[in-house]
Order: structure tokens, then sequence, then C-alpha cells
């Protein structure tokens, strides 16, 4: 018990008081204070437990920089695993746990695993439970690895918020520096925003003390705020910039309070400017993980923001001018304080883990809290995602901001002017793009890296357990590249993400390898620059929302029918009717279709129009059959190809009139199919000639399939004649139905009569009731995606990409036709020459019966022939045909169309079944019903 | 994420747009004789240049079919160019 | 083979407007939405942009460069006149108007927008889905139309955001 709450100071507010729990005890503290400054005010110092040997963890850092302090907190029913509580801000009744600590941090039953340190190093996982298996302990391995728990319950409305914003500059950090430099471009009359990762503005100030610019810090910042605010900037605190992309887009995440998912602002920033400050890093030496070693910076930033003393009796090591002033501080505040210089010799941390002194060399000093400072690192994250260069500078010891990346710059303790009046000026002049004058920093460190072969267990990465021995390991085994040192090792995995340990370790690579620091480099930056919830980045779009389907105007009529709903190519479609087991609804379906008729929703159907003076040209060239020839009110079956030949889309196109087409693609493929219309429309053609509008979700189309389907049709009293001679097959009418146009397509997807029915969609619902109730007369009813899929197999009839593939061409499927005679360029003619289309064992399509009394052949299985067991093809559909009351099966096999008749081994999962090689169509190959 | 100027509409969300291949090709005449290599090489062969890239892109909102010039090391637009006169 | 008809929500009724902090959004139901195409259609035909204001009850939209959406105009006849392609796609986009002072704050939680970036164009990609976006009658008053198919989900998304628009 240690650290203890001054009378006055900090920004917290002593006439509250807030009750919260860690590890099972109550404690309170103030509004404004974090859970680790709150804890540290009462005596609190054990916090946490390293990953790996659960050593005693105390509180590092004051920010995001702490790598120890991870605690899963509640409130209110509500559980947030892992959260840092350096970074938490506490509210009454938090109920705090100390993570990968039972029953508490303070008495961890785990800790006798650091004893075990010596077989436990780097990379022991890798050496040490390969023999027999792995997968033996890995289960006991994930147990005991991780960190918070997870209780398994969703947070309400936990979604963030998502909004885009842009301005002229982006100031990253509301210290001193990116105030002043803000409060300079607004009045300059610049679009400002600032963002400020505390509730409070100030950074580094707090840490500090004494007086800016002639006035205290509170005076000074209220006066920056102000003006900033009068001259239109915008202030946004809580605010983490947490990533850098793109032509200037900056990824803000705004803190909106515990259990509630944050915003997310996607900045695009003209101009940023990187006022981040800099971090303290710890020194190496022996036993420096105790609790009660920390950072000197830190122990600053709760005196001076949380009004929390961190020790009494304190022994500060520092290489570094950086912390002359919370020396004072500290002294002032009633601390007694002993400077040693770390150059004196060996440290080492003294006490276990109730640290109760410090050997430097040979003197012992005794102390309760060690305060360490190794020198300041620029936190320049940012300017590294958005590839900004680093420069070694000897001077300040630390990696700079070096070659500035495409609108970004860096002031204040960023770029490494630590001095504060100094980076005031500097700030002035870099907001309104001037150079910076150059000035004397007064900044000075000697530098003071890790030693190899020091004795004691020097830490490195605090959280990780990564070791200065460790790291002398890894260069043994020659990971020497700091990123496979990273991966090795853990160093900078942690949940710092090496904030206070990557320096140390490259340094200490340099060293082993007697290599300069620059030379070994660092490891990538990535975004999140702190941990950011996964939410934060879907924001509304999950459950439905995250691929939304397409929606039927008529889904309340298919849900009143009993509708199964399934996704078929990014519609929301009926599947079946009825609520019946699907096996059942689908044959009764296909009954009825065959018997009487079926009333198919096909509205997503296609219905792309071609127009214009060089739309004949335009469609001939688009699709693989010869379309110019075609007669208005006729239609025609074909296929469009990709330049390789291959098969993309199969459907109908009508022409309704000399320079005006309809392309009814197939379902799926309709922003595709439009896709590639106009881009062949614009590259290779006259754009002013040919206009391309997808009227496709204007219209609804119901389709009236089966021997009944023209009495169905004759009783909406339509102008039309309808019997076969007049309206034959493949051909198109247009009357009205209900006062509203109404087109009519025979064509056919089962083989028996069909008409597809296409009117605006407003207009679906009565077409829908028409049709139904003129059905129910002659026994027909809806029919489902399913059934039409079992009536199209019988007759043969494909489904791109479920019979074809890739590499399918319209001659594998029996329309060589127009390869070989169509006289006009055309999309993929060329691909249809080429050797592989030109191949003698070219995959064709067949169809495949199985002896009587066997079951469907599995969808996918594989066809054999020979010894030697080689797939010559693959089932592509498969069903039990309730009109023919056997199994029916559609395959690609090679050289297929020559082998009817042949009796071939099929694969499937170790199985093997029998099946014969037969024409595609199975029902009426002679198309007696498509004419009946 | 990137901004990419559309020669009509003006600077877009990179999502916005669809990457239609590189510049520079022609489809050959296929009603003359065309070589198994040229059609190999006029469907396949790619430049796939690292820094200054001149690439054909679709703005799906508007159909905009246009020419980019890129960096595709610093993602830098360098400019573009429209392919149509109309609406001008 | 399932039925997936439990995870999707049945279409709502659009009776009543969403509503959220300083934000209301409503379906519309224009008479008529006519595609005219070619190639000096933006010369003849004033065809409204980004951030324009589009007054009176009959107006255009600025699709392309040689496409506008002509919205509760006179009939015209559909097809290639020797002058101009017209197709009538009044049902094809759903449309949702949204007003209030924090409606342009509700649009930008979809996609990058703002009244200082002007666009020839009113088609663009918000909340993933495409859509034309303009402002009808007054400066806070805004529409969106999206393909038919897309407005539940439209309406579902601007619903969820409006929830989020808090402090």
């Amino acid at each position: 018990m240690s650290g203890t709450r001054t009378e006055t100071g900090g920004l917290i507010d002593r006439t509250k008081t807030l009750r919260f729990r860690f590890d099972g005890r109550g404690y309170a503290g103030h509004p404004g204070d974090t859970l680790a400054s709150a804890l540290l005010a009462n005596g609190v110092r054990v916090l946490g437990r390293s990953f790996k040997y659960h050593r005693p963890r105390g509180v590092w850092g004051g920010w995001f920089d702490d790598p120890n302090a991870i605690l899963d907190v509640g409130l209110d029913g509500n559980a947030i695993p892992n959260c840092q509580a350096t970074t938490t801000p506490l509210l009454d009744g938090m109920e705090s746990r100390a993570v990968n600590a039972w029953p508490s941090a303070a008495r961890d039953v785990k800790g006798g695993l650091d004893l075990l340190h010596r077989w436990l190093g780097a990379g022991f996982y890798y050496k040490t439970f390969i023999w027999p298996d792995w997968h033996l302990f890995e289960p006991t391995i994930r147990r005991m690895a991780g960190l918070g728990a997870v209780d398994g319950k969703t947070i309400p409305d936990y979604v963030a918020d998502q909004i885009h914003d842009s301005c002229d500059l982006l100031v990253v950090g509301g210290g001193a520096a990116g105030l002043a430099a803000a409060r300079a471009a607004a009045e300059a009359g610049q679009d400002v925003v600032l963002v400020e990762d505390h509730a409070d503005l100030g950074g580094g100030l707090y840490r500090r003390g004494g007086e800016v610019e002639g006035r205290s810090p509170a005076d000074w910042l209220a006066e920056q705020r102000a003006a900033i605010e009068t001259a239109g900037g915008c202030i946004l605190s809580s605010t983490t910039a947490f990533g850098v992309y793109d032509h200037g887009l900056v990824g803000l995440a705004t803190d909106r309070g515990f259990a509630r998912a944050p915003r997310l602002t996607r900045m695009r920033a003209r101009r940023t400017l990187m006022a981040t400050g800099a971090l303290d890093r710890p020194l190496t030496f022996a036993d420096n993980d105790r609790p009660g070693v920390m950072s000197l910076q830190a122990a600053a930033e709760y005196l001076g923001r949380y009004g929390v003393l961190v020790g009494r009796r304190i022994v500060v090591l520092s290489n570094n001018s950086a912390g002359q002033s919370a020396v004072a501080a500290l002294r002032a505040a009633g601390a007694e304080v002993v400077e040693a210089d770390p150059a004196d010799g060996p440290i080492r941390a003294l006490g276990g883990a109730r640290l109760n002194g410090v050997q430097v060399g040979d003197r012992q000093l005794a102390c309760d809290s060690l305060l360490v400072s190794g020198g300041l690192t620029p936190v320049v994250h940012l300017w590294r995602h958005a590839g900004g260069k680093l420069d070694w500078s000897e001077t300040a010891n630390a990696f700079l901001p070096g070659a500035a990346p495409e609108g970004m710059a860096a002031i204040g303790a960023a770029n490494g002017t630590f001095n504060l009046q100094a980076a005031l000026e500097e700030a002035r002049a870099v907001a309104l793009g001037k150079p910076p004058a150059p000035s004397a920093s007064s900044y000075t460190i000697r530098p003071l890296w890790p030693e190899p072969g020091a004795k004691g267990r020097q830490w490195i990465d605090f959280q990780h357990d990564v070791t200065l021995k460790d790291i002398e390991l890894a260069a043994r085994e020659n990971y020497v590249s700091v990123e496979h040192l990273k991966r090795y090792t853990t160093l900078g995995m942690a949940a710092d993400q090496g904030k206070t340990s990557n320096m140390a370790g490259l340094a200490a690579m340099a060293a082993i390898q007697g290599r300069p620091i620059p030379e070994v480099g660092t490891t990538t930056f990535r975004p999140p620059f702190v941990p950011v919830p996964l939410e934060l980045y879907h924001g509304a779009r999950r459950g439905q929302l995250l691929n939304p389907l397409k929606r039927l105007a008529l889904e309340p009529q298919h849900r009143q029918a009993g509708a199964a709903l399934g996704e078929y190519g990014g519609w929301l479609r009926p599947g079946w009717y009825g609520g019946k087991p699907a096996r059942d609804a689908i044959r009764d379906e296909v009954q009825m279709a065959r018997s009487s008729a079926g009333i198919f929703d096909g509205s997503p159907l296609g219905k792309i129009e071609v127009m214009g003076p060089d739309a004949a040209a335009f469609v001939d060239f688009v699709y693989y059959n010869t379309v110019a020839t075609l007669k208005p009110g006729h239609i025609r079956y074909g296929f469009m190809l990709t330049e390789s030949g291959a098969v993309y889309d199969d459907g109908v196109i009508a022409r309704l009139g000399s320079e005006h087409f309809v392309i009814s693609c197939s379902s799926s493929h309709v922003d595709g199919v439009e896709t590639m219309l106009e881009s062949w429309r614009q590259d290779g053609n006259d754009p002013d000639r040919i206009f391309v509008h997808d009227a496709t979700q204007h219209w609804a189309t119901l389709a009236v399939t089966g021997p009944k389907a023209r009495e169905i049709l004759g009783a909406l009293v339509l102008d039309l004649n309808l019997s076969r001679d007049v309206f034959p097959h493949m051909s198109f009418r247009e009357t009205i139905f209900a006062g509203t146009p109404l087109r009519i397509a025979r064509v056919s997807f089962t083989g028996d009569v069909s008409f597809e029915l296409s009117l605006r969609t407003a207009k679906a619902a009565d077409l829908w009731a028409a049709l139904t109730m003129a059905g129910a007369e002659h026994g027909a009813g809806p029919i489902g995606i399913e059934a039409l899929s079992v009536l199209r197999a019988e007759k043969g009839f494909i489904i791109i990409g479920k019979d074809t593939d890739g590499e399918t061409m319209p001659h594998d499927l029996g329309f060589g036709g127009p390869r070989q005679k169509k006289k006009t360029a055309f999309v993929g003619d060329r691909g249809l020459h080429s050797e592989a289309a030109n191949a003698p064992d070219r995959r064709q399509l067949v169809g495949l019966s199985v002896p009587e009394g066997s079951p469907a052949l599995p969808t996918g299985a594989h066809l054999v022939t020979g010894d030697k067991p080689r797939s010559e093809g693959i089932v592509t559909s498969s069903y039990i045909s309730p009109t023919l009351d056997r199994p029916i099966a559609l395959a690609l096999l090679a050289r297929g169309a020559a082998r009817h008749g042949e009796v071939l081994r099929v694969w499937h999962m170790g199985q093997v079944r029998a099946a014969t090689v037969t024409p595609p169509c199975a029902l009426d190959p002679k198309g007696a019903r498509l004419d009946a | 994420m990137q901004l990419f100027p559309c020669p009509f509409c003006g600077a877009r969300d990179e999502r916005e747009f669809h990457f239609m291949g590189e510049a520079g090709k022609t489809r050959p005449d296929t009603q003359q004789p065309v070589s198994d290599a040229d059609w190999a090489a006029y469907l396949y062969d790619q430049r796939n240049d690292k820094g200054r890239v001149r690439e054909v892109w679709m703005h799906l909102p508007c159909r905009e079919v246009f020419g980019m010039q890129r960096d595709s090391v610093t993602m830098q637009v360098l400019g573009t160019t429209a392919f149509r006169k109309a609406g001008a | 083979m399932r039925d997936d008809g439990r995870k999707w929500d049945a279409p709502p009724e659009y009776s009543q407007p969403l509503t959220g902090a300083g934000v209301r959004a409503a379906r519309v139901w224009p008479q008529r939405q006519v595609l005219i195409s070619a190639p000096d259609v933006l010369a003849r035909i004033e065809a409204a942009g980004w951030p324009g204001v589009v007054r009176g009850d009959s107006y255009a939209l600025s699709l392309r460069r040689d496409r506008v959406l002509e919205v509760d105009g006179p009939p015209r006849d559909e097809g290639w006149d020797g002058r101009q392609a017209v197709t009538e796609v009044t049902d094809a986009y759903a449309v949702i108007q949204i007003e209030g002072p924090q409606a342009l704050a509700l649009c930008r939680r979809g996609t990058e927008l703002s009244l200082s970036h002007p666009s020839r164009s009113v088609a663009r990609q918000m909340f993933g889905l495409p859509v034309f976006l303009y402002r009808w009658q007054t400066e806070d008053r805004f529409r969106l139309h999206t393909p038919r198919g897309y407005g539940q989900a439209l309406w579902q998304t601007l619903a969820a955001h409006m929830r989020q628009m808090r402090p």
C-alpha cells in the first residue's frame, strides 16, 4: 500500500464518490478517475498477472501505453472483457476483475508457473509439444492461454454509430502543440477538426506542470478551446484516431460510454497534423517487471491529472532530461524522491512482489516505488500507417518522423520537439503551411539500451513475458529480422501492441548483433492504434442488413400461401409452398404443374431493354446466337459468352420493334449482364447509338405453366387470342390487364405450355390474385423454385453455374450451330476455336439413368470408368422425377454426347454406383407437350 | 478508402468503381484470322506494372467507362481520361 | 434447400414514418418515373445533380452523361423514337423521403457526402446500396430512390442508424 490521493490537484471531482469493486473488494474513487488511477489511489499495487509466467503486474503507464492492467469489467449486467484499466473511465457500481488470474491478481494460483520459466522460453511450445502429438496438449494449453472471460451474453443495441465527415485540417492530439496548431489554422479560416483521446484537453501539460506562455495550464487550455470554437473549429474529445488509410482517410473512434459501442467517424482530411506526443520507454534491468516499477512520466500523469501520488519513498532512474519537472512535482506533493543514475551499474529491483528497494551498482536504496524513464519515444504509428518514413536521431535517441506522407505533418513531441515553447512555435508555423523555425533542443539523453548477457531476468515485453534472454535465444536460432523476432517470441504482440516493448526489443537485437539500431529497423505499424471493438467496423450492417437480399413485391402473398423462403441468386424467393415437408411439397407441386398448371413468381428474371439505331447489331455482337434476324414480336433463346468462349448466361431475347429489344437474362445475372452490356457498349461500339435500360424491377413476372395454362389465362378476359396457331411458342404479345399494359411471352422452362406474364409491379398483386383464383378452378396453384428446378431437369434444361462451369461452351450443351455458321463477330467468337475448345475430350451435357429401384445419385458425384479411376465428369443436377417416378440426373461428361447408352461408375465419398448415359431430356423428347 | 475521380460525377468512394482491365488493349478483329498467341495475349497478358499504371474503370452508379492513371505503390491518382464527349 | 423465412422480417407496412432525433423518414410514391437516354439529353432537359434543390412537382434527375430520370413528368411513348430512348420504370425504384435538421447527418451515415462537393449525377452508393440522392423542395429534405427490391433494406438501414444518432 503506497499510492495515496492528494488533497488538491488533478481533474477529478473530490466532492463526489464512486463505489466500485476489484477482485471482490470494494473501493472508492471520483468522477474523472480511470479504474487504474482509482485503484492506485486506494493503494492497490497488483492489478494483473503476466500472460505466460503469471508474474504479478502493476501499472506501468498512464494511458494507452500500459500493458499490464487488463480487467474484465461489469456494470448494470453488462460485461466487457479485456478493458485497459488505465483508459477505462471509472463509473459508480463497476465490478472489475483482473484477467488471467484466479482467485485474484494478488493471489493467483498459477503464480507457481514462474518457477518453470527456465523451460518456458521463447518458442517453448514449438519445441516441447511436438511428441507425440501437439493436438494432445492443445486443449490444455488453450484453456490456460487467453485473457479476459466472455460471459456469452450480448449487450442489447451494442451498435456502433458510423458517420462520414471531411475537413481541411485534422489535428490528432489535444495537447499544447495540437491546440496551438488547431487555433492557428482555424483563425486562418481553415475548416479544422481536433481530436483528443482523453475526455479533457491538455495532453502532456498535466505531466509537466508549470505555466504555459505565462498562464496556468487550465487558463491556457480554456483560452485555446474558446478561440478554436469561436473560429469555427470542431473539438472531438474521447476520440482516438486509430488508423490512417488511403487518400487522407483517418478512422476516428469516439467513446460513447461503458457498454455502448463507439462512434466511427471516417474523416477525410485534406491535411492531417500528428500531434500525438511521446511515450516514456522502460529501462531494461533485472526484475524490472515488479509492481511498483512505473514510468516516471506516468507517475507525473497520475499526480497531475488524477491527484494520485503513486508512492511515498520514490527512487527515480532516468537517463534523460524530460523528467525534471516530474521529480519536482512529486517532491512538491510530499514524496521523498532520490534520483539515481542508471549508468552507475547493474540495476535490480528488490523485494519480489512487494517492491522495497533497488540495487544500483553497489548502492542499495530503499523505496516503495521505482520510477524509471528510458527516454521519450514519439508516437509515430499514424505516420507509418500513412507510409511516412522514420529517421533515427542520435541526439534524441529515438525514431523521429522523416520524409512525410502525402498530406501529413508531425508537430510537437511526436516530431521530437520536446521543448514546450519550441513545440508551440512549430505547431503554429506548420498549421499555416510554413516551415518551422529551427530551434535548439533542450532535451538531453544518454543512450541506455539492454545489455546482452546481463544477469537476471530482464523484461522487454511485460505482458507477454518476453525477456532479454528470449531475444538472445531468438538471435541464436537466427530469428534476427525484427518481424521474425516478433512472431517467434511474441514480442510486441501484447495488448499494448509493443508500445512499451518494441524499442527495447529491437535495441536488444541490435546490440546482440552489433548493428546500429536504425539498421535493425522497426516492425510494421498497422491500424488500429488502440484496440477497437469489431462492431466499430460493421456498425448497423449486421443481421439481415449485413448482406441484404432483394425482396419480391409479392412476398406477403407468398408468406400467406405458406411459402418456405430462401436465398436464390440474391433474392428472397419461395422454395416451395404449403408448410409441408420440402420433399412432399416439391413432389406435389411438380405433379400439379404437369397435370394442371403451376403459377410461378419469376419477377427477378431480367428485363433489360436495348434500344437505338445500332441496337440490332449490338445484341448480335453480345449474343452467341444470331439475333439480328429475329422478327418483331418474336423471341429467341440464346447464350452470352465470355471472351474466352465460356457460357456466361443463358436466357431469351424478345424483339419489340426494329430498334427495341428486351433481354431476359437469368435472375441472378441481371447486374452482371447489364454491366457487361454497358462495358461493350462504351468500349468498341458507338454509345450514342445504343442505349441500355434495366427495367427489371419495374416488372413483376408471373409464369403459368402446364397443360391447363391456356384455360387459366383465358379466365383473365384478355383481349388476346391465345390459340397456338395465332400465339405460337417463342412469340411475344402486348395487351392490357386491369387497365395496365401486360406483356406476355410464350417461352417454356418446363416443356409444357407456358406463358410469362409481366406487368408493372404495383399491379402484381392483382394479377397474382386473378391467376391463383383462376388456377384453383383447375387444381392449379403456386409452385416454388425447387419444383421448377425439377421440372426443367426432367426436360434436360440447364441452369448456368449449376449444370455448367467456367469451361463449358455452347457446343458442349448441344448448341454448336452459331459456332460453325455465324458470320458476324460476337463476344467469345475466337475463344470458341481455341485448342481447348476443339479438344476431343470436352465435357458435354448428358443425362443419367439408374437401375430400377436405385435412389437418386448424389449431386457432385464423379463419373469414372476403367481400372484406374479418374474422374471423367460430374453429376450436376439430380432429382427423383415425380412425373417419371424414377431418379433423373444431368451431368457433364467427357465426350458425353457420343456415349449415350454407356454404363459408368458413379463415385461419391467412397461409394460406387452404376448409371447409364442418356440424352439430357428425360421427358417428352419430341416436345409434344409444348404445343398441346 | 480511396477516392477516385469519375470524369462525370467527380470524386467518389472507391467502392463505387469496378476495375475493367489495363488500358491499351484492343479487341483483335475476329473477322480476320487471329493467331492463338494473339488471342491469348488479348485475354490473359497483363503488364501488372509496379508504380505508374494506366487502367480502365467503370463508375458503377453512372456506368461511366473511363481511363485512370494511378500509382500502384502510393495509391496516388494521377489523372483520368474521359472516353466520351456526350453531356460535356 | 431450407426455409429461412423466419430470418427475414416480413415486409413493413410503410404507413408509419420512421422518426429519430431531428429526422423523419417516410415512403413516398411518385406517379411516374421514366428513364430517358440520348446523347444530348442533358442539353435538352434540365436535370438536377448534387446538391442542387429540386423545385416543382415534375422534375428530372441527372443520372449519367446521357441519361435522366424524369419524375412525375408527362406520359411518354416507350422505346427509341429516333432521338431518345424511353423506358418507364415507375415501380423499379422505391422512394424514401428524409427530412429534418439531422437529415443530412443521417445521409452522411451512408456515404461521404458534403454540400460543398457537387456532383453532376445523383446516382451513388449509400449504405452499400445503389441510390439516387437529391434535395427536394427545401434544403433539408432529401429523396432517395433505390431499386425496389432493396427498398426494405434501405428502410431498415435508416431505422437502425436513426437509433444510433444519439449523443
